[in-house]
C-alpha cells in the first residue's frame, strides 16, 4: 500500500514538475504582447477662460492602457486648452491634479511615428515641474504651431512624444488635430480643444 | 456727388482759363530707352547702356496707364509684385526679396517712415512724375542700407518751356475714388519752378461682407511739392524743393466683441537744398542737404467715447542727411565720390525712450570706358554707424557691347539692410494673446529684471553681448540686350544670396501665464538664410510709330537653403501630415516650394496703340502671376507642393484716351476689367475699378 502510494506521489510530482518545467520553458519562449497603433477621436479638452484672463476648468486625464478617460489617479497624461500634463514631477499651479505616478515625457522631433521603436534613453524623459512643464506651452514650443494670421493651430507634423505612463510603462503619442471631428480643413470657426491622435501602449518596457 | 464732381470741374477750369496758350496736343507715346538715367550712378546716363539691370516708367505710359498712385503703376512692371502689408498698404517685392529690401527715392533722397520694416507705397501719387527709375540688384555702393532687392527712384517733372503753362485733372472711379491734380509751371530765364498739389479721396473696400470692418478703410491724403530753380549763373544752379503729405484713414477695430472706432493721421515733410557747381569742364559738386519728417497717429475709442489705451498708438521719426558729391571727368572715365552723413530719430510708442541712431558714409564710384565697346563700373562704400557694425559695400558692373545690335552685361555688388529701429529697441506686449516683443538692445536689461522679480524662465544660452548685424547679400546679375530695328529683348539672369537676417525668437517664457495662447517672450536675432534667383526677360516690338507692345516674364525661385539642408538630413521640415488620412510621410528636397507670398511665374503683356486718325490712345495690360503658397497647412512650418496654395491670376487693365480740343484730355476705363477677386486669400485686389478722367493742359 505504501510502496504504490509514494510511486503514484512521485510520478505524479514528476509530471506536475515535468509540466510546471513545461510551463516556465514557455514563459520564457513566449513573444512579446505586439503593439497596435490606435486612435481616439474628440477628447474634450474643456478650458475656462484663456485669452488674457486665467484659466480655469478641470483637466481632462487619459489611460494609454485603458485608451479611455478616466477620472481616477490612473492617469497618465491630462489636457486642459492646448496644455498637456503628464503624472509625474510636480504640478505647476494649483488647479491642476495631483501627480501620482512615475509619468514623464520625451519628446521626439523629424520622426515618423511608426519609425519610433526603441525606447529613448532615460536621460531624455523630463517630468512636470514647479517651474515648467514636460511638454512646452505656447506656439512651436510643444506639440503645436499658431498661425497669427489664419489663427489655425496645427499640430506639428514629425512630433512624437514617448510617455511613461503612471506606472512605469511607455506608450508612443502623435496628436494629429485639436479640431472637433479633426476636419482635413479647420477654419476659425470651427470647434476646437477636441484632441484626435494617435498612440500605441507597450507594457512590457520592449519596443514598440 | 455727380453735382460736386461737375462743380469740381467746372472751377477748376475756370481758375486755369485766364492761362491759355496755344499748344499742340501730341499723342503721348513711351519711348523709355531713350531716357537719360541717374539713378544707377548717380550721374547722367543711358538706360540702353548701363551694365545693370534697369527699367524706366516715363510720364507717358504713367499717363496712358491711367492709375493714381505708386502701387499700382509698379504692380504692372516685370519682376515687381505687389504685396499687402498691414493696414491695407501695399509692399514690393523685387527679385523674389521682401518689401522691406527696396530703397524707395523721391529725387535722389530716401523717404522714411517703415513702421513694420515696410514701405506703403501708394504714399506717393502719380500725379508729378517725370519718370521712375528702377534699378535691380544691390546697390548698397551708392546709397547704403536698404538697397538690397534695388532702388526705385522718382524723378519729379520739372518746367521745360518758358513762360507759364500746367494742367489740371480730376478723375473718378470706382470705390467713390477722386484724384485731383494741378500743376503750375513758371520758367522766367533763370528763375522757374512748379507747384504740384493732389488730392485722393477713396471708401476704401469690403471683401468680407461677414463683419463690419472693412479691408481697407476711407481715406483720403493731400500732396503738396513747390519746386524752385535758380541759376545764379550757367555754372552755379540751386534747387530747393519741399513736398508735404497728410493722410487721414478710418480705423475701426473690434475687439473682444467691442466695436472700437477711431481713426489715424499721417503728416510727413521731405525738404531737399540742393546746390550744383561746375568748377570746370571736367569736375563738378553738388551740395545737398536733406530733412524729412514722418509722424503717424492712431487711436480707437469704445462705444461710449473712452479712448482705448492699447489701440492709440503713435510715430515720430526725423532724417537729416547732409551730402557732398563730387564729379572728376578723367577722359576715359568719370570718378564720383560722396560724403555724408544720417542723423536720424525715433519715438514712437513701444519705446521706451527716443532712439538715435547715427552713422557717416563715404563712397566712391568709377564708371570707366577703356573702349567704346567696353564699360566698367566700380564702386564701394563705407558706412559707420553707432549701432551696428561698419559695413562696407563693394560693386562691380561690366558691359561689353559684342555688336551694333547686341551687348552682355554682367555685375556683383554687396547690398545689406541695418537692423531697424524696432529690431533694436521695441517693447511691445500683446495682452489678448500673450507674447511679449523686445527689441535687441533692450532685452537684456528688461529680461533681467524680469527674471529677479520670478515672471520669466529664460532660455538656456541666449545673451544679448555680441551687437545685432546687419542683414547683408551678394547680388550677381548677368545678362543680354539685343536691338535692332522695330524688336528689343533682353534677359538677366539673377542670383541673390542673403545672410543675417533678423528673424524673432523665443528667449524666455512667462510663468503664470498658462492658458494664453502665446506665453512666449520674443527678441531678434541673426538666423535666416534666404536664396533667391530665377531669370528676367522682356521684349517690346514697335510695329508701327502708332502701335507696339510690349512682353515681360520672370522665373523665381526663392527658398531658405536651411530648410533643403533639415529636408535633407532628416529633419522637422521634411515631415507632413496628410490632412485628410492623418498619416505622416516624408518629403523630398524637391517638394519643397520655397517662401510665402512668391510666384513661380509672373508675366505680363502691354499694348500701345494709337487710332491715326482721331489720335486715340488704346492701352491695355495684362498681368499674371502663377500660384503661391501662403500658410503651411500640413504641420512641417514650409511652403511645400502637398500645402494648398492661392490660385494663379490674370488682371486686365484697359484704358482708352482722347485728346480733345487741342488742350483737354479724356480717358476712361477700368483696371481689373474681369473683375477677378480672390477675398479670402487676396486682400489687396478690390474687384473691377473703372474710372473717368478729365485733363486740362494750359
Amino acid at each position: 500500500m505504501n510502496k504504490y502510494f509514494i510511486t503514484a506521489f512521485l510520478a505524479l510530482s514528476s509530471l506536475v514538475f515535468t509540466s510546471c518545467g513545461n510551463d516556465d520553458d514557455n514563459t520564457l519562449n513566449q513573444q512579446p504582447v505586439s503593439v497596435e497603433t490606435q486612435t481616439f477621436s474628440n477628447l474634450f479638452a474643456n478650458q475656462t477662460g484663456g485669452q488674457g484672463e486665467a484659466p480655469g476648468g478641470t483637466y481632462t486625464k487619459f489611460s494609454f492602457s485603458q485608451n479611455a478617460v478616466v477620472t481616477g489617479d490612473d492617469w497618465d497624461v491630462a489636457f486642459r486648452g492646448t496644455t498637456i500634463l503628464v503624472n509625474g514631477g510636480a504640478p505647476l499651479a494649483t488647479d491642476e491634479p495631483a501627480r501620482t505616478g512615475l509619468g514623464a515625457v520625451a519628446i521626439l522631433s523629424g520622426v515618423l511615428f511608426n519609425e519610433v521603436g526603441a525606447i529613448p534613453a532615460a536621460s531624455m524623459f523630463v517630468q512636470d515641474s514647479a517651474s515648467a512643464y514636460a511638454i512646452p506651452t505656447g506656439s512651436g514650443n510643444g506639440w503645436y504651431s499658431y498661425n497669427s494670421e489664419t489663427h489655425i493651430i496645427t499640430a506639428m507634423a514629425g512630433k512624437v512624444f514617448v510617455v511613461k505612463t503612471h506606472d512605469g510603462k511607455y506608450a508612443k503619442m502623435e496628436i494629429l488635430s485639436y479640431y472637433k471631428d479633426a476636419p482635413a480643413n479647420p477654419t476659425q470657426e470651427t470647434e476646437t480643444r477636441y484632441y484626435k491622435f494617435n498612440f500605441a501602449y507597450q507594457p512590457d518596457g520592449t519596443t514598440f | 456727388m455727380l453735382l460736386n464732381k461737375f462743380l469740381a470741374i467746372g472751377c477748376t477750369l475756370l481758375c486755369f482759363s485766364a492761362f491759355a496758350q496755344e499748344q499742340k496736343q501730341d499723342s503721348i507715346k513711351p519711348e523709355p530707352l531713350q531716357e537719360v538715367f541717374i539713378t544707377a550712378t548717380r550721374t547722367n546716363r543711358n538706360l540702353q547702356s548701363l551694365p545693370l539691370p534697369g527699367a524706366v516708367i516715363d510720364s507717358a505710359t504713367i499717363m496712358r496707364a491711367g492709375v493714381n498712385r505708386l502701387s499700382e503703376i509698379l504692380a504692372e512692371q516685370t519682376g515687381l509684385v505687389t504685396v499687402p502689408d498691414f493696414g491695407g498698404g501695399e509692399g514690393l517685392q523685387m527679385q523674389g526679396l521682401d518689401s522691406a529690401y527696396t530703397l524707395i527715392l523721391i529725387d535722389g533722397v530716401p523717404l522714411v517712415g517703415r513702421s513694420a520694416g515696410t514701405f506703403d507705397l501708394s504714399r506717393i501719387t502719380v500725379g508729378n512724375i517725370e519718370r521712375i527709375e528702377i534699378v535691380k540688384g544691390a546697390s548698397s555702393s551708392l546709397y547704403g542700407s536698404e538697397a538690397l532687392a534695388g532702388v526705385i527712384n522718382i524723378i519729379t517733372k520739372k518746367p521745360k518751356k518758358e513762360g507759364i503753362n500746367g494742367s489740371v485733372s480730376y478723375r473718378y472711379g470706382a470705390f467713390d475714388t477722386h484724384d485731383l491734380n494741378a500743376t503750375v509751371n513758371f520758367k522766367k530765364n533763370k528763375f522757374y519752378g512748379t507747384v504740384f498739389a493732389n488730392h485722393f479721396a477713396t471708401n476704401g473696400y469690403d471683401l468680407d461682407k461677414r463683419d463690419d470692418l472693412k479691408t481697407v478703410e476711407a481715406y483720403n491724403n493731400t500732396t503738396i511739392q513747390p519746386k524752385v530753380y535758380y541759376d545764379f549763373t550757367n555754372n552755379l544752379k540751386l534747387i530747393t524743393s519741399v513736398r508735404l503729405y497728410n493722410q487721414k484713414q478710418d480705423y475701426n477695430s473690434s475687439i473682444d466683441n467691442i466695436f472700437y472706432t477711431g481713426g489715424g493721421e499721417i503728416d510727413e515733410i521731405n525738404a531737399q537744398l540742393r546746390l550744383d557747381q561746375k568748377w570746370s569742364s571736367r569736375f563738378r559738386a553738388e551740395y545737398e542737404l536733406y530733412a524729412t519728417n514722418y509722424q503717424t497717429s492712431q487711436f480707437l475709442e469704445d462705444p461710449a467715447g473712452n479712448t482705448y489705451e492699447e489701440g492709440s498708438t503713435f510715430y515720430d521719426q526725423w532724417l537729416l542727411r547732409p551730402e557732398l558729391r563730387g564729379m572728376l571727368n578723367l577722359g576715359k572715365g568719370l570718378l564720383t565720390t560722396g560724403v555724408g552723413m544720417n542723423y536720424e530719430t525715433l519715438n514712437r510708442s513701444y519705446f521706451e525712450n527716443l532712439a538715435i541712431f547715427n552713422s557717416q558714409y563715404v563712397y566712391t564710384q568709377y564708371d570707366y570706358n577703356p573702349t567704346d565697346k567696353l564699360n566698367i563700373l566700380a564702386g564701394a562704400r563705407f558706412d559707420n554707424h553707432n549701432q551696428y557694425s561698419s559695413q562696407l559695400s563693394p560693386k562691380l558692373a561690366v558691359r561689353y557691347d559684342l555688336t551694333d545690335s547686341f551687348s552682355l552685361k554682367t555685375s556683383m555688388g554687396y547690398g545689406y539692410k541695418a537692423p531697424d529701429f524696432r529690431q533694436l529697441y521695441f517693447d511691445f506686449n500683446n495682452a489678448a494673446v500673450g507674447y511679449t516683443v523686445l527689441g535687441y538692445n533692450v532685452a537684456e536689461s528688461i529680461l533681467s529684471q524680469m527674471e529677479a522679480n520670478g515672471q520669466i524662465q529664460r532660455e538656456p544660452g541666449i545673451d544679448f553681448v555680441k551687437p545685432l548685424k546687419a542683414e547683408s547679400s551678394i547680388n550677381y546679375n548677368f545678362g543680354a540686350n539685343y536691338k535692332k530695328g522695330k524688336f528689343s529683348v533682353d534677359a538677366n539672369l539673377f542670383y541673390n544670396t542673403i545672410t543675417n537676417l533678423i528673424d524673432t525668437r523665443v528667449v524666455a517664457r512667462k510663468l503664470n501665464a498658462e492658458g494664453t495662447q502665446n506665453n512666449s517672450i520674443f527678441s531678434y536675432r541673426n538666423i535666416s538664410k534666404v536664396q533667391t534667383y530665377g531669370l528676367e526677360s522682356n521684349a517690346t516690338y514697335k510695329f508701327t510709330d502708332n502701335f507696339s507692345a510690349t512682353a515681360g516674364y520672370q522665373y523665381l525661385i526663392a527658398k531658405n537653403p536651411t530648410t533643403i539642408d533639415e529636408i535633407k538630413n532628416g529633419g522637422a521640415a521634411g515631415i507632413i501630415r496628410d490632412p485628410n488620412t492623418n498619416q505622416t510621410i516624408r518629403i523630398k528636397t524637391s517638394d519643397y516650394f520655397g517662401l510665402p507670398n512668391r510666384s513661380r511665374h509672373t508675366a505680363n503683356l502691354k499694348i500701345y496703340y494709337t487710332v491715326p486718325e482721331w489720335k486715340t490712345d488704346i492701352t491695355l495690360r495684362v498681368i499674371y502671376r502663377s500660384k503661391y503658397g501662403l500658410n503651411d497647412k500640413n504641420g512641417n512650418g514650409i511652403i511645400d507642393n502637398y500645402d494648398d496654395f492661392v490660385e494663379g491670376y490674370t488682371l486686365t487693365n484697359l484704358s482708352v484716351g482722347q485728346p480733345v480740343l487741342k488742350k483737354f484730355y479724356i480717358q476712361a476705363g477700368a483696371n481689373n476689367l474681369f473683375d477677378f477677386t480672390n477675398a479670402a486669400q487676396v486682400s489687396n485686389i478690390p474687384g473691377r475699378q473703372w474710372f473717368a478722367k478729365l485733363q486740362y493742359n494750359f
